[in-house]
């Protein structure tokens, strides 16, 4: 080609591991390795660069979940298990997040149920696991130690920790060797911040996933596109307490003007476009994994990024 | 003309013939030493003939004389004529001896060289024989005794009146006072008998909320009295553009009234201390922000607050003090500092000759700190300067046990790190009953170095103490429990303060990096930092480095200056000379708006962290850090 793709960058995006195999002290039919980028997403580079994942986002709770979401998935939404099963073998995902909304009950105090919910989860599907814990810093600590605990050896990845809120999540990844994801609101500056608290409080770089925070297309995309560009420049160039893979997610696609004001019968498909375009963009900006709410978004952004890797040769382009 | 050329400096004047070697000196600007007023008969000002055609009767003055002198062609100035063109070397001990004295704030030495000046004269009344006017025979005797050439000075009117009068009720023994104001000399004041050792000066810092003045002995370089008090503009609002809308409404009258009055009532209670007369105030220099300054001299401010932000005036004014109602001497002068723009003013002007950084090859990064915040960076040859809004967490504002620097406030603390119990130390040590800014700043050191709080300042409520507690509002940690304090209640410091702190010193730190970059200097280039500001005396300059509220250079290398307003309106005042370099600083000093300033934002969320998001510009404080966390374990 003639270009050097690297730019002149000697920066790596560290790796960080999600799920165990059985050989690996988990029951996940896989682990996923990412990061270890050198340089931007679907260049022409030899090894290829690693396509993203696509994480499919469900609940425990469906009161507090997208009416589209359960308009779509029907009576699935009301069993986390199958939802999570389906995610695996109807729907395409490389990912399972639960949501714990449960949780958002006034006065919740079940911890009990919370590590039962991740238990059937865990049994439903062998894809690796992503779980967001409580809203409530109430019950953090109890929350995320009881999924810790019932989850040891899977190599969860843990949400949410923000700079106000992550001495619990990270007391409970750094005892049952889980990682985590590190959100903060569109700033490279912030990202970097919480990363060097997590560090410091014993959370090891290779079990942070970082969240820049990700606005709706149209509404504020841009600057976290913006966000994530500069995180991915500044690891690339050498600052290690950025140097972690990246994950994004539109959650607001859902319940924008454009989709709630769209005609009935075309709802659906406003959503999911709404949702799979912000998930390309977000790839192209470097996330490594993309979290989505609609069932027909994953196969969307796995078609996309397959496409995408096959074209990034330029031979072919006639 | 006969040209006479002056050695060491080879400074050349032309003469008449038969004019006497002194008055060519004197017009050449060169003092020399006449004790007698150049009558002959002190033998004081030697100088050597080292060239050309001069008449001097040696042999009458020979008791002058050594032998030595007298063999390299030694003669008296004043009695010596020149007759053709001459050269003539001037000895070092001929000369008036500068008086250095050493003002605080300042480790060097400066000349006492004030603009204005008492000479005592002992004039021969005229005769049929020399019936020269009064006026003359007063210039003349005043040039004799080391005065301005006669003919430079200018004399007003009402002076003019009284000399007739008091030459003749005084015996024509009379003391005049001449001023160096931007026309040229002046006779400001003429007084019967020997008053020269009364001369005055008054220096003055016209802060937004304080007013300190500073009297000094002309004549002596001493400073004779210290007084402050509050500026009385606050009864028209607390804050500088409170003030201006004030003048916007009600008009300007009240607001230069009240600011003359607040000096008055300095000088008043200087004076009376020092057990002077205010009529023997012939100057008084005012070193103040922009808006203060144009209030004092009753310009209109109303254009400096609203976009673009343009002062009326930038340079520095001499105006007489009677007129803008300041009480001196009748004729006392007022000289007011310049300004670079609405937020660089006199007071940061003063700052910068104070710390001496415009002389200096090496690069200095000056602070001042209040309500409002100024920076400059540069040396000698070149300067930029910013503005911006520190909030007033640093002086005890916005804080909920926060205070100004008066009896009970803490303005020293450490805590063990141990039994994270803290020692404090309180003005005029009695009990505690708030924390100053330079205590809120160790506080915040300190909290980090014990793992209090994290690097974003948030309380690590997980710790199990007595003093670490979650208040009504927030998470907080006791700096003293009620019992040990004068307020009946327990002085502490949440979270919530913490965070105002941080977006204080974030703001600073911020300003000097966009200034840094502006200028492309490194931290590792800056020589010096400067600290000028009402807290700037308290500060430790390690605590200031751990919390990032400064860029990271060697402690020893960080100075703080207290007051640089006043230290810069004192130099300006004994020393003359210092005047004139304040205008070419002025013009020098490239303003930054920080609005305007892309990049700005950026380098304040980076400064929001203790002490900034990268690291590597802050080596020996992570350093620390790992070593408070690692004993921590």
């Amino acid at each position: 080609m003639g270009y050097d793709l690297h730019f002149g960058w000697t920066g790596v995006i560290g790796p960080v591991t999600l799920g165990a195999t059985k050989a690996e002290g988990g029951t996940r039919k896989m682990a996923y390795h990412i990061g270890g980028g050198t340089t931007l997403p679907f260049l022409d580079t030899t090894p290829p660069s690693s396509s993203p994942l696509v994480a499919l986002e469900i609940c425990d709770n469906p009161e507090y979940w997208s009416p589209i979401v359960r308009h779509f998935c029907g009576d699935l939404v009301t069993t986390a298990d199958d939802w999570a099963k389906t995610a695996e073998t109807v729907y395409g995902a490389d990912l399972v997040r639960l949501y714990l909304t449960s949780t958002r009950e006034r006065n919740f105090s079940d911890i009990v149920s919370i590590g039962k919910t991740v238990e059937s989860v865990l049994q439903a599907t062998a894809l690796p696991l992503i779980i967001e814990g409580s809203n409530e810093p109430r019950i953090d600590s109890d929350v995320f130690q009881k999924c810790g605990e019932v989850a040891q050896g899977e190599k969860l990845l843990l949400g949410t920790a923000e700079a106000s809120r992550y001495r619990s999540i990270a007391a409970s990844a750094i005892a049952y060797n889980h990682s985590l994801i590190a959100q903060s609101p569109i700033d490279v500056n912030l990202a970097k911040q919480l990363n060097i608290l997590l560090r410091e409080i014993g959370v090891q770089r290779d079990h942070i996933i970082i969240d820049p925070y990700t606005g709706a297309l149209g509404y504020g995309f841009e600057y976290s596109y913006s966000a994530m560009e500069r995180i991915r420049f500044s690891a690339l160039k050498g600052d290690a307490d950025l140097g972690m893979p990246m994950i994004s997610s539109a959650i607001d696609s859902l319940n924008i003007k454009e989709v709630r004001e769209a005609d009935p019968e075309q709802q659906d498909d406003m959503a999911v476009q709404w949702e799979y375009y912000t998930g390309i963009a977000a790839a192209v900006a470097g996330a490594e994994i993309i979290s989505v709410r609609h069932p027909k978004t994953v196969g969307l952004l796995k078609n996309a990024f397959a496409s995408f890797k096959k074209s990034a040769d330029f031979s072919e382009v006639k | 003309m006969r040209t006479v050329t002056f050695l060491p400096g080879y400074r050349k004047i032309d003469v008449p013939r038969g004019s006497t070697i002194l008055d060519a000196a004197q017009r050449a600007g060169i003092s020399i030493n006449v004790v007698c007023g150049g009558q002959g008969k002190c033998g004081k000002c030697i100088v050597y003939l080292q060239s050309g055609r001069a008449e001097f009767d040696q042999q009458k003055y020979l008791r002058f004389f050594s032998e030595d002198e007298l063999n390299k062609g030694a003669c008296l100035a004043c009695e010596t004529t020149v007759q053709g063109d001459l050269q003539v070397l001037i000895p070092e001990s001929t000369l008036i001896q500068e008086q250095k004295i050493l003002i605080e704030g300042r480790d060097t030495q400066i000349e006492l060289h004030p603009s204005v000046r008492k000479y005592y004269v002992e004039l021969e009344p005229p005769t049929l024989a020399d019936p020269s006017p009064d006026l003359t025979r007063l210039l003349w005797g005043i040039q004799k005794w080391g005065g301005p050439v006669a003919e430079k000075v200018y004399v007003p009117l009402e002076v003019m009146r009284e000399i007739p009068t008091l030459l003749r009720h005084s015996n024509w023994r009379v003391t005049g006072t001449i001023a160096l104001v931007p026309g040229g000399y002046r006779l400001v004041d003429l007084q019967e008998n020997d008053t020269s050792n009364r001369i005055f000066g008054a220096a003055i810092d016209l802060g937004s909320t304080t007013v300190v003045a500073y009297i000094w002995d002309l004549l002596r370089g001493k400073v004779v009295a210290v007084a402050s008090n509050y500026n009385k503009q606050i009864s028209c609002g607390e804050d500088i553009l409170a003030r201006v809308n004030f003048a916007k409404k009600n008009g300007l009258v009240k607001l230069q009234a009240l600011a003359a009055e607040s000096i008055n009532t300095a000088l008043t209670a200087a004076s009376n201390s020092a057990g002077i007369d205010r009529e023997d105030i012939y100057e008084v220099v005012v070193a103040g922000n922009t808006v203060m300054t144009h209030m004092l001299l009753g310009i209109d401010p109303a254009y400096i607050i609203a976009e673009p932000y343009v002062p009326v005036v930038q340079r520095a004014l001499s105006v007489a003090a009677g007129r803008i109602g300041i009480a001196g001497n009748q004729n006392c002068g007022l000289f007011a500092f310049p300004a670079v723009s609405d937020f660089i003013g006199g007071d940061i002007i003063a700052d910068i000759i104070s710390c001496g950084m415009s002389e200096h090859d090496e690069i200095s990064l000056l602070i001042d700190i209040g309500t409002n915040f100024e920076v400059v960076l540069g040396n000698k040859e070149w300067m930029f300067s910013c503005a911006g809004a520190a909030g007033p967490a640093l002086e005890g504002g916005e804080v909920l046990f926060g205070m100004r620097a008066n009896p009970g406030a803490i303005e020293k603390i450490t805590i063990d790190p141990y039994t994270l119990d803290p020692t404090y130390s309180t003005i005029n040590n009695i009990k505690p009953r708030g924390i100053t800014g330079s205590g809120l700043i160790d506080l915040l050191a300190e909290l980090i170095s014990a793992c209090v709080i994290d690097r974003t300042g948030r309380i690590n409520t997980q710790i199990e103490h007595k003093r670490v507690r979650t208040g009504a509002h927030f998470p907080e940690f006791v700096v003293a429990f009620a019992a040990e304090t004068d307020i009946g209640k327990d002085i502490v410091i949440t979270e919530n303060d913490i965070k105002n702190l941080i977006m204080s010193k974030a703001s600073i730190h911020a300003a000097c990096v966009t200034l840094m970059k502006q200028a492309g200097v490194t931290r590792h280039e800056i020589n010096t930092i400067y600290f000028a500001g009402a807290f700037g005396n308290f500060l430790n300059k390690k605590n200031a480095t751990i919390i990032g509220l400064i860029p990271e250079i060697g402690l020893d290398q960080i100075k703080n200056i207290g007051n640089g307003a006043i230290t810069g309106a004192n130099l300006a005042l004994i020393n003359r000379g210092v005047r004139k370099t304040l205008d070419d600083i002025a013009k020098k000093i490239a303003y930054i708006e920080l609005n305007a300033e892309p990049s700005f934002m950026d380098e304040y969320t980076s400064s929001t962290f203790l002490p900034h998001t990268d690291l590597t510009l802050f080596p020996m404080v992570q350093q620390l850090l790992d070593e408070c966390r690692l004993r921590k374990g």
